[in-house]
């Protein structure tokens, strides 16, 4: 490593040195002048994030080494939760609704997303308000999200699916939907989705607003229609928007739980039952709080597994 | 000797403060004497509740402690209120966990009651129950569904008939129904007439826990309260045929058009099942405890009596007709209450009449014999009329531990979808396996 000189650049647009041109620091001295002012800036970040997310987190491991069950007495358990976690079939039947969900989730509200944002990039102007309203719903919490949905799907006449089909005639087709094992996790994806959707877009359409105008001409002159101009150019030149979008989508829908438990409370019959729900259910109802952590933890793994790879990728981009 | 003497000096204090005041003092020492209470004759302080009742309960409760200071003046309430969803156990342990201090709570699950004194937080009520004479307001079948292994730990102070079936009088009119059934013959019967006027006999909530109601009440009333007990404790396992065959009645009625396909009873929750009873009225009858009582009127602005009323299930001639499921509200004092006096004095007021008549004027039924029944609205009379006729069994759902509860439920749900003997054999199997691992 060369050594460098420690310099800045003045208004005028001239670097300078900053302790006059005979000083120079070698990277050591560099870091070891830098470290206290970088770490006291970041203090209360490091404290808040120690607070709130590191404790929590060991204890969440502490207690997954413990057999507690109510208010009993707790038992060291060693990786017993794990081994009954591995074993439990209503734990593998959340795992695979959860990949279920987090897939079909993520596909449905990032398509939409993405669909509604190359549509919009067309007219920006005319498409505002629409948006706004999809993004809108990104605002709505989940909880409300299923209780506005639960009014869709309700089984009798007066659920708002069954009523129009009541009404064009298509009485037939109405159906109990949430009460349906097949229909019910269906019901609670597209729910979800729809709630989902704003982000993808706003994300997705700010990608194809970065795409150089210059770029769209230039097809535009060459003879490219407006669907070649989409196809080949702005779909994509968004595909950062994309990866951003299916980023922060997968990890939303991992730990999704407020509108399954509003929808269906988990059922029939644990057909869409998820690792978050299935967390709740055995810390918060059957109060197996070590249970429950051996199962964040796993969530939580898989969390991370989606997220370390995205994240060291967009560090790589940014440095 | 030693007698006379204190004997001697009780007369020669007598003489220094006078004959009047000797006279009030022996009265007041006769009168604390006499007192059934084994607590002190004027609790003071500050007495905690760990509180999650809401609503019409939540009134009755406040009504409660209004009488109760107006009794003692001296002792001023501190609610804990829960506020949570679903089941409260949760927020209860979670309150307990994270050091919250009271001297009672309200419970109305005796499998809870058995995880709290397990873990040593409940008073023994025993003494407190020999010593105030509480057996003289409450019979021994109250001080038995207050007691876990025999000890008893809660003072119920209000019950429900779970064996009621609402029904909404212009509904079953509709249908031609004019007469209720006492039997399971009529009760069947009528399905058919309720299914041609468009109404679907039964509602049935089967997406989280109400679907057990039927199965309960249909078990005591073929196999008696014993078995039921039994069942619940898994003396008998859940293979038994005693199971099988009330799962095989209960698919009978399944069979015989009682309630809609099984994706509509799945989609349902109780309270969607009362509004389908009470405000469309596609549906005849529900179970459920007697909080739907307040539902009707609250909710839907019935008036009982003339706009709906309740029937007992019916009477399915294998030999235990005269049982019914019920529920119960109990109050029970923490091992390390701060305030043990005042807490032991309102557990004994609680069984008062004072106390038996704010309860019923709430519209609830209290187990108090010194409770004036005329305060009862009418349906209430009904149901404690059928309750105070009966052989009682706590509701099972209550009873069972763990997740076993939440296993018997999913359980039931995969019967309704396929009410099969094959069926029936695999959700019987896989009850049964759950409950082993609480043995």
């Amino acid at each position: 490593m060369s050594e460098v000189a420690l310099s800045s650049r003045g208004s005028d647009g001239k670097s300078s040195q900053v302790q006059g041109g005979e000083r120079r620091l070698t990277p050591l001295r560099r870091w070891i002048a830098d470290a206290p002012a970088a770490y006291l800036l970041l203090l209360p970040v490091l404290v808040l994030f120690a607070f709130a997310v590191v404790y929590p987190l060991i204890q969440t491991v502490i207690l997954s080494f413990w057999d507690i069950k109510g208010l009993g007495k707790p038992k060291f358990y060693g990786l017993g939760n794990f081994v009954a976690l591995a074993q439990d079939a209503n734990f593998r039947q959340a795992v695979t609704t959860t990949l279920l969900w987090t897939v079909s989730t993520t596909v449905i509200s990032v398509g939409a997303g993405w669909a509604i944002a190359l549509l919009c990039s067309l007219a920006p102007r005319q498409t505002l308000i629409p948006r706004v309203m999809i993004f809108a719903a990104f605002g709505v919490s989940e909880a409300v999200t299923g209780y506005v949905w639960l009014q869709v799907y309700r089984g009798n006449a007066t659920g708002l699916i069954n009523a129009i089909l009541n009404a064009t005639g298509l009485g037939a087709f109405a159906h109990p939907w949430l009460g349906d094992s097949q229909t019910a996790i269906w019901c609670a994806i597209i729910a979800y989705s729809w709630a989902q959707t704003g982000l993808p877009l706003l994300v997705i359409y700010a990608a194809t607003q970065a795409v150089s105008r210059n770029v769209i001409e230039a097809a535009y002159v060459d003879g490219a229609s407006a669907m070649a101009i989409m196809r080949y150019i702005i779909a994509p030149l968004s595909m950062p928007g994309v990866r951003v979008a299916i980023f922060i989508n997968l990890l939303g829908s991992l730990r999704a739980f407020d509108t399954i438990y509003v929808l269906t409370g988990g059922g029939p019959v644990r057909s869409t039952e998820t690792i978050g729900y299935f967390m709740f259910r055995e810390s918060f109802t059957q109060f197996k709080l070590g249970y429950g952590a051996a199962a964040t933890l796993v969530l939580l793994a898989a969390v991370l597994l989606v997220s370390i790879p995205a994240i060291i990728q967009r560090t790589k981009v940014t440095t | 000797m030693t007698t006379k003497t204190f004997a001697a000096s009780g007369l020669g204090i007598a003489g220094s403060i006078g004959r009047r005041a000797l006279l009030v003092g022996a009265s007041a020492a006769m009168l604390f004497a006499f007192a059934p209470q084994s607590f002190a004759a004027d609790p003071s302080g500050e007495l905690v509740l760990l509180n999650w009742a809401t609503g019409n309960e939540a009134d009755m409760l406040h009504a409660l402690e209004e009488g109760f200071v107006k009794a003692y003046p001296n002792v001023k309430w501190k609610e804990i209120n829960l506020t949570t969803n679903g089941d409260q156990r949760g927020a209860i342990r979670a309150a307990l966990q994270s050091g919250e201090k009271a001297d009672l709570f309200i419970n109305t699950w005796p499998a809870f009651r058995k995880e709290l004194a397990d873990a040593g937080l409940l008073k023994d009520l025993g003494p407190l129950w020999d010593s105030a004479k509480i057996g003289d307001s409450l019979s021994d079948s109250w001080k038995a569904l207050g007691s876990t292994n025999g000890t008893l730990y809660g003072i119920t102070y209000t019950y429900g008939d779970r064996s009621a079936m609402f029904y909404k009088n212009s509904t079953m009119e509709k249908a031609g129904i004019t007469t209720q059934p006492t039997t399971w013959d009529e009760f069947v019967a009528n399905f058919k007439k309720l299914n041609d006027a468009g109404i679907t006999p039964i509602a049935i909530g089967a997406k989280v826990w109400s679907h057990g109601e039927w199965f309960e009440s249909m078990y005591e009333h073929l196999n008696g309260v014993k078995m039921a007990a039994d069942l619940a404790a898994h003396k008998i396992p859940w293979t038994d045929p005693s199971v099988k065959n009330t799962l095989k009645k209960f698919a009978e009625m399944l069979n015989a058009g009682c309630c809609g396909t099984a994706q509509s009873m799945l989609a349902m929750d109780w309270n969607d099942a009362a509004d389908s009873v009470w405000k469309t009225g596609d549906h005849g009858y529900q179970m459920i405890g007697m909080w739907n009582n307040d539902y009707a009127q609250s909710v839907h602005k019935l008036k009982e009596g003339t706009d709906y009323s309740i029937q007992q299930f019916p009477a399915m001639g294998a030999g235990h007709d005269n049982v019914s499921s019920v529920d119960s509200k109990e109050f029970s004092e923490f091992a390390d209450a701060t305030n043990k006096d005042a807490a032991d004095a309102f557990l004994v007021w609680l069984t008062s009449a004072d106390a038996a008549n704010i309860i019923a004027s709430h519209g609830l039924a209290s187990p108090s014999n010194k409770v004036d029944t005329k305060l009862y609205v009418p349906v209430m009379q009904k149901a404690a009329q059928a309750v105070a006729t009966s052989d009682v069994q706590f509701v099972l759902g209550d009873l069972l531990p763990g997740d076993l509860v939440d296993e018997f439920r999913v359980q039931l749900q995969k019967f309704i979808q396929d009410p099969s003997d094959a069926n029936i054999d695999a959700v019987t199997a896989a009850v049964e396996a759950k409950a082993k691992t609480f043995d």
